[in-house]
């Protein structure tokens, strides 16, 4: 051992700092293009969601019917144009992106939870448990999803509440499959049985070990799956079945829109491309993540 | 108290597979002195890796009895072997599935003192976690590093320092250099065997490499199918093998020298299933002078000479093994 | 004249990554008589594998690049033909046997069938004469005729690694390239593919290019030994020279860090350090940060060839003007 080397000082060692792995993925993250093109996407649409009040009036611009200026082609005064009611369509967008984000998230968020830790329970204990919860997702599963989404709000009745919980619930047993393979695969491994060695009790080696080395599918999968629940919302709304109008939301604007298509193309087009373009930037980072979380991949 | 560390009586474990009893281990027994090392030789199967995680609890044991320091363990409640723990630790043979890959390395070092508790002060366990590190040789200025960004010797250097890092007396070494190079499997014996003597640590040394298992270890136990089948002092067992499977095995061992002492024996057939195996000697259909005794009752495993155990029909009455 | 089987001339290959350029295989040359086998022995990262690799043009472009060199296999220089005709000289000419027998065979087709299949591509032959000469090839490696319609996973690790000599030898190669064939087997297993080996390379009369980390394995079927280090040929020469007259301070590491099964006492003497970055390579010797012997003209010179014998040479700046220069393990 060098000389050198051990004279380094423990107060100096204990300063530096490790560095974060949060970091590392970002370092990997940012050689990826299509992922940096996909964050600025989304960041855009974000930014549109925060700013939305400074940019547009909610209730002159989004929600106020004006039959005076009803279908007016994109212009100067109504970038995107105004739809069969004189509803400006940009200000109705940027709403929109508020009610998308955030039910896509929030949904994702309740399917994670509940499917997240069937899944987990299901993979670290194995056996009986795990049969018993597989079998009983299974059963939904076999439903196809948008089909249990409409009968849950069919059920429930049309509100955003309940259209998050329909579209939640429907992707619970993805959620739950995604965990438990990743737990399944992270269980087996040698340093879970290091652990076990050192005397780790059971809470401390799902917390400290097993959770966090199944992350990386489940950040991805979570990823992918708010760009699906974002369309599922649109779908439901288009079907009349989620966010009911005057709100805006992109689902019920094409909805809204779709006996002008003919003479007024940009009534949809415009929340068409917002849809398919946070759809399509939620997937393009969902697949950096995918390359960029895995440690062992360099 | 005995005088043994570790005595192992009647061990069992046998898995349930689709196709029936799998007997990983059956019926094994021996002891090891404090400050010694067994070497516990085997092929892949034999169940040698078992033998080693059911000794630590790891996996529980299905019939037999573990006693480290004269107390059986395998009556200890779950917390009272959590602090037995702390005395009695393994090193992996897999140096890359071994660390948790999301840890840094003094944070795998570090974790063992703090889930137990031993130092509380954070500014200490550093300083502990620092001399560990410099016992097993790893530089200080790794120690944020990750173990995916380091090689595997360094590696198999994170998880002896981990092992030590509580009051380690007794370490399950389950093929700690196979899946290193030559030369850092040098290094890292070397190192191994520094700390047993600084440490006055005493190891179970599972290998399927006997040139290793020679040169490390005071007495060698050679495991098949399961089964216990010859046991010595290393000396005595690389001179004077009785068991024609100890004996195929040492002759096997590819020697890198050209003046070769001992003629190949080159055994028939593979290894066969430990699912459901007869009451018979389980090497009978790969044995060179296998009589029908071997095929109807299974061999004892006695004391041949003093310290030197053999399980054979054939060979046991000839205390030379010099038997054509 | 003897009859050259392999030749291979200042071999360079690079592999072009996002973190940098590693130097793989540094200019290495190496020949291989009819009915000889060489040992290339070598640590992780020495270039072995990709040096094997480059023979049958496998080095996958993208990442890897050959720079410069030759490979002339059989008269025909395989660095100048056609995608096409290498086709037809591998598994013909040349065929490799790969480390892990449990993943290089086909999962879902018996093994009968894998055999025949790699005979029928280089031969003009009908079907069923490609599953009599199947059979015949399973014979040949030890296993009985009544196997054929068996699936890979009814077979153990020993077995299915004479299935895959046995596909590898089907079409009598002049050269077989093994690597690592025995590293994943037991020893006993080990013991009887390696006599196995030995034994049909007399009766085939092919050549053999031996990989392996394991200097017991060259003892036992080798009869020339390179020894690799970070993408050089450091030392060559007949087994006896490398075993009783090692020249190269990393030859002789090698053997130091080797536990002696007839002599437990004896200590070992790993060679210290790691090998170096392959991303960034020394300007001199590559091994001299970790000799014990190292000069200070080793830290900037590469060292030139010098030769023992007609075929003993080593690269090592030691014996330049002191030809008689002994190693002694390491003391100083």
């Amino acid at each position: 051992m060098n000389a050198d080397v051990l004279e380094i000082k423990t107060e100096q060692l204990l300063k530096t700092k490790k560095r974060s792995q949060l970091f590392d993925v970002w370092l990997r993250l940012k050689k990826s293009k299509a992922a940096i093109a996909g964050l600025l996407l989304i960041g855009i649409f974000i930014f549109m969601a925060i700013l939305a009040p400074v940019l547009v009036s909610y209730e002159d611009d989004a929600l106020k019917m004006n039959v005076r200026v009803r279908l007016q082609t994109p212009g100067s005064d109504h970038w995107f144009g105004t739809d069969e009611l004189g509803r400006d369509i940009f200000a109705r967008i940027v709403y929109g992106t508020r009610i998308s984000l955030f039910v896509g998230i929030i949904s994702v968020s309740i399917a994670l939870t509940l499917g997240g830790t069937l899944g987990a329970i299901a993979g670290y204990y194995g056996g009986k448990i795990d049969n018993i919860i597989m079998r009983f997702l299974d059963v939904l599963l076999a439903v196809p999803a948008v089909l249990l989404a409409i009968t849950i709000v069919a059920a429930l009745g049309a509100s955003m509440l309940n259209l998050m919980i329909a579209v939640g619930v429907s992707n619970i047993p993805g959620f739950a499959r995604v965990v438990r393979a990743a737990v399944l695969s992270v269980k087996d491994q040698e340093f879970i049985e290091a652990a076990k060695a050192i005397g780790a009790k059971d809470h401390t080696i799902i917390l400290r070990h097993v959770l966090p080395n199944s992350m990386a599918p489940i950040i991805v999968f979570a990823t992918l799956k708010v760009a699906t629940a974002i369309m599922a919302t649109a779908s439901l709304s288009f079907l009349g079945l989620g966010i009911q109008p005057p709100t805006p939301e992109w689902g019920s604007m094409l909805a809204g829109g779709r006996s002008y298509i003919r003479d007024h193309m940009y009534i949809v087009l415009y929340p068409g491309m917002a849809i398919v373009l946070t759809v399509l930037s939620l997937n393009l980072i969902g697949d950096g993540l995918r390359d960029a979380l895995d440690p062992k991949l360099k | 108290m005995s005088e043994f560390l570790l005595e192992v009586k009647n061990l069992k474990k046998y898995f349930d597979t689709p196709k029936g009893k799998l007997h990983a281990v059956d019926d094994v027994s021996f002891s090891i002195k404090e400050g010694k090392t067994l070497g516990l030789v085997g092929e892949s199967g034999c169940g040698k890796s078992t033998a080693g995680r059911v000794i630590l609890r790891l996996l529980e044991a299905t019939n037999g009895e573990i006693f480290y320091k004269g107390k059986n363990i395998r009556e200890l409640k779950k917390n009272k072997m959590r602090e037995l723990r702390k005395e009695m630790q393994i090193i992996f043979q897999d140096p890359f599935s071994s660390l948790d890959p999301r840890m840094t390395v003094s944070e795998i070092i570090e974790e063992p003192i703090k889930l137990n508790k031993i130092i509380n002060d954070k500014e200490k366990r550093f300083e502990r976690v620092l001399e560990l590190m410099d016992l097993v040789g790893l530089s200080r200025r790794l120690m944020n590093t990750y173990p995916h960004e380091l090689d595997g010797g360094r590696r198999q250097r994170i998880g002896i320092a981990r092992a030590l890092s509580l009051d380690t007396k007794f370490i399950v070494c389950d093929e700690p250099v196979s899946a290193l190079d030559v030369s850092i499997q040098a290094q890292i014996l070397n190192l191994m065997k520094e700390l047993q003597q600084k440490l006055g640590l005493t190891y179970i040394f599972i290998t399927h490499d006997l040139s290793v298992v020679n040169h490390f270890s005071d007495d060698i136990a050679v495991m098949y199918l399961g089964k216990l089948i010859e046991k010595a002092p290393a000396e005595e067992l690389f001179s004077n093998p009785i068991h024609p499977y100890t004996k195929a095995l040492l002759s096997a061992i590819p020697r890198p020298t050209l003046d070769r002492k001992v003629d190949k024996i080159i055994l028939k057939g593979e290894i066969t299933s430990p699912i459901n195996p007869k009451d018979n000697c389980r090497f009978a259909n790969r044995c060179n002078y296998v009589q029908d005794i071997c095929k109807q009752t299974e061999p004892e495993f006695k004391e041949i000479s003093p310290g030197h155990f053999s399980a054979c029909h054939v060979f046991s009455d000839h205390l030379s093994g010099e038997f054509e | 004249m003897r009859n050259k089987v392999l030749e291979i001339k200042n071999l360079k290959i690079r592999y072009v990554t996002d973190d940098g350029i590693v130097e793989a295989v540094n200019g290495i040359d190496m020949l291989i008589e009819k009915g000889r086998t060489l040992g290339l022995v070598g640590e992780t990262g020495a270039g072995k594998t990709t040096t094997a690799m480059s023979i049958l043009r496998l080095i996958p472009d993208p990442p890897g690049e050959i720079i410069s060199g030759d490979i002339i296999l059989d008269n025909i220089k395989l660095l100048e033909i056609s995608e096409n005709e290498m086709e037809t000289i591998r598994g013909r000419l040349v065929s490799m046997i790969f480390q892990d027998p449990m993943t290089a065979l086909n999962p879902s087709i018996c093994v009968g069938e894998q055999i025949s299949e790699a005979i029928s591509i280089h031969q003009d032959v009908t079907k069923e004469g490609a599953k009599e000469k199947a059979r015949e090839m399973l014979e040949i490696v030890g296993i009985p005729g009544s196997r054929m319609e068996e699936y890979p996973h009814q077979f153990s690790g020993g077995m299915k690694q004479r299935v895959i000599i046995a596909i590898a030898l089907s079409c009598s190669p002049k050269l077989l390239i093994a690597d690592e064939p025995t590293t994943a087997l037991d020893v006993t297993i080990q013991a009887q593919v390696l006599e196995l080996m030995k034994e049909l390379k007399e009766k085939l009369e092919m050549s053999m290019l031996m990989i392996t980390h394991d200097l017991g394995v060259v003892a036992e079927v080798c009869d020339d030994v390179a020894i690799m280090y970070a993408g050089r040929i450091v030392e060559q020469g007949n087994l006896e020279e490398i075993f009783k007259y090692t020249k190269h301070p990393y030859t002789e590491g090698l053997f130091n860090s080797i536990p002696n099964i007839d002599d437990r006492k004896a200590e070992l003497i790993p060679i210290r350090g790691l090998m170096s970055d392959p991303y960034n390579l020394p300007d001199g010797c590559s091994f001299c940060d970790r000799c014990d012997y190292a000069l200070d003209i080793c830290q900037t010179e590469k060292p030139k060839k010098i030769y023992f014998s007609g075929t003993h040479f080593s690269e090592c700046h030691l014996y330049s003007g002191n030809s008689d220069f002994q190693l002694n393990c390491g003391k100083k």
